[in-house]
């Protein structure tokens, strides 16, 4: 019995962890703009590699095997949107056309409108 | 250092040395193109119309000769390099092409190694060499010769990198203008729990290398990962202070003069060391499999040393 449900948990999380894999895929081809992109990417990145792993300690167990893929969560999750973040941060910085993609509101002073 | 001589300017060794640097020099006259040549002419004859308002300056006679026998010598070498070097190539060539006709057939089942060897690799292996990870049994041991080509290559490319980067420049600058950023604070925060992890994780790679899938190339590979990270976040001067040219130098040359040494025992006992006198110890162990283990750290540490090197050289133009 208890089987069964490990093996229908691991599966679960499994599936889902592949179908977000599979939405970022679409929304990184789908979106035209950087940014758009990598906030489409940055999902794959954390929420279904997440998903996967955790899937996967649920099939072997407590065991060292279940401790390194907890690990390799907790470095993907440190090392992953910090990448990203400098990504964006250099896309920000550079781009020409930041302003026609992303349309920034400004106020009459010409400054930049924080959207709340 | 050693004292630099009175006539060390004039000497062809510095005529040389200044051609490699790119400096300026009167022996490129002869290789620039023509309208450069043109341009340089009608200059020697502007400068040759202003001479006669002038006192020209006195002038040792021999000078020009003395000169004018040094350029010859160095078109001279010139040619001779290129001559000498097309036909090393060539014997190369024509050494490797012979043997390949007297190599099996491509895919042919008496090929030697679609039988033999990679049985008795398995076989024997882990009696002879101590291993538990084949893999690196097989390239530190039965092949070492050629971990040793490759682990030059990789020297070699960071010498050849160091000479395209520094060409045409009289000095490395020290910093870039003074105003290296100081780094994300997103970044500098993640970095200072995230590089010990991922030296120490390097480390286990590097000395594990017998037991598990990793070694010498992967291990060093993310030392030189964590290195980079550490001075993308905290900058070079941070960095330099544990990890400066001179240890850069040191570790560099030094591994290799080691592994040369390791390699050149090797060769004088034969077979690749596999009956060499280290004892093997007990399979499975850390401390085991004779020669392996130094030579994976030492391997690491030629790897990490290059990675970062090319890191730096192309972000700042100098270690």
């Amino acid at each position: 019995m208890s089987d069964w449900i490990i093996f229908w948990c691991a599966a679960i999380l499994i599936v889902s962890g592949i179908a977000v894999a599979a939405i970022a895929a679409f929304g990184l081809f789908r979106f035209r703009f950087a940014l758009n992109r990598m906030h489409a990417a940055a999902m794959c990145d954390t929420l279904g590699i997440m998903l996967i792993l955790l899937g996967l300690i649920a099939v072997s167990g407590f065991s060292f095997d279940s401790l390194k893929l907890a690990l390799i969560i907790l470095l993907l999750w440190c090392a992953s949107p910090v990448s990203s973040h400098l990504l964006a941060y250099l896309e920000v910085t550079t781009s020409t056309k930041l302003e026609e993609y992303c349309e920034i509101e400004k106020d009459e002073r010409g400054k930049d409108v924080k959207k709340v | 250092m050693s004292k630099i001589r009175s006539d060390y300017e004039t000497s062809r060794r510095a005529a040389f040395r200044r051609y490699v640097s790119g400096e300026e020099d009167l022996k490129s006259i002869d290789y620039m193109p023509m309208f450069e040549k043109q341009i340089a002419e009608e200059k020697k004859e502007d400068e040759r119309a202003t001479e006669h308002y002038l006192v020209p300056p006195l002038k040792d006679p021999m000078e020009d000769a003395k000169l004018h026998a040094e350029l010859l010598g160095m078109k001279w070498f010139r040619r001779l390099y290129v001559v000498m070097s097309v036909a090393l190539c060539l014997c190369i060539i024509g050494a490797m092409v012979y043997n390949v006709a007297f190599m099996p057939a491509f895919g042919g089942t008496d090929a030697p190694t679609n039988n033999e060897v990679s049985e008795r690799y398995l076989e024997k292996g882990q009696e002879e060499t101590g291993v538990v990870n084949m893999v690196t049994g097989l390239i530190l041991q039965y092949r070492g010769f050629d971990t040793f080509g490759e682990t030059h290559v990789l020297f070699i490319a960071t010498i050849a990198v160091m000479i395209l980067l520094r060409m045409g420049k009289k000095e490395i600058p020290e910093e870039v203008d003074g105003e290296e950023s100081e780094g994300d604070v997103i970044l500098r925060t993640i970095a200072r729990f995230l590089v010990p992890m991922i030296l120490l994780f390097g480390l286990y790679v590097l000395v594990n290398g017998h037991l598990s899938p990793g070694g010498g190339f992967s291990g060093g590979a993310v030392i030189g990962a964590g290195l980079i990270l550490y001075s993308a976040a905290f900058g070079f001067t941070s960095t330099a202070r544990f990890f400066n040219e001179k240890i850069y130098d040191i570790l560099k040359v030094g591994s290799l003069g080691l592994y040369s040494l390791l390699i050149i025992y090797y060769l004088f006992t034969g077979a690749n060391g596999i009956d060499s006198v280290v004892p093997l110890g007990k399979v499975g162990a850390i401390i085991s499999s004779g020669l392996i283990l130094p030579i994976n750290v030492l391997v690491g540490i030629e790897v990490a040393c290059t990675m970062y090197a090319f890191y730096a050289l192309f972000r700042k133009g100098g270690l």
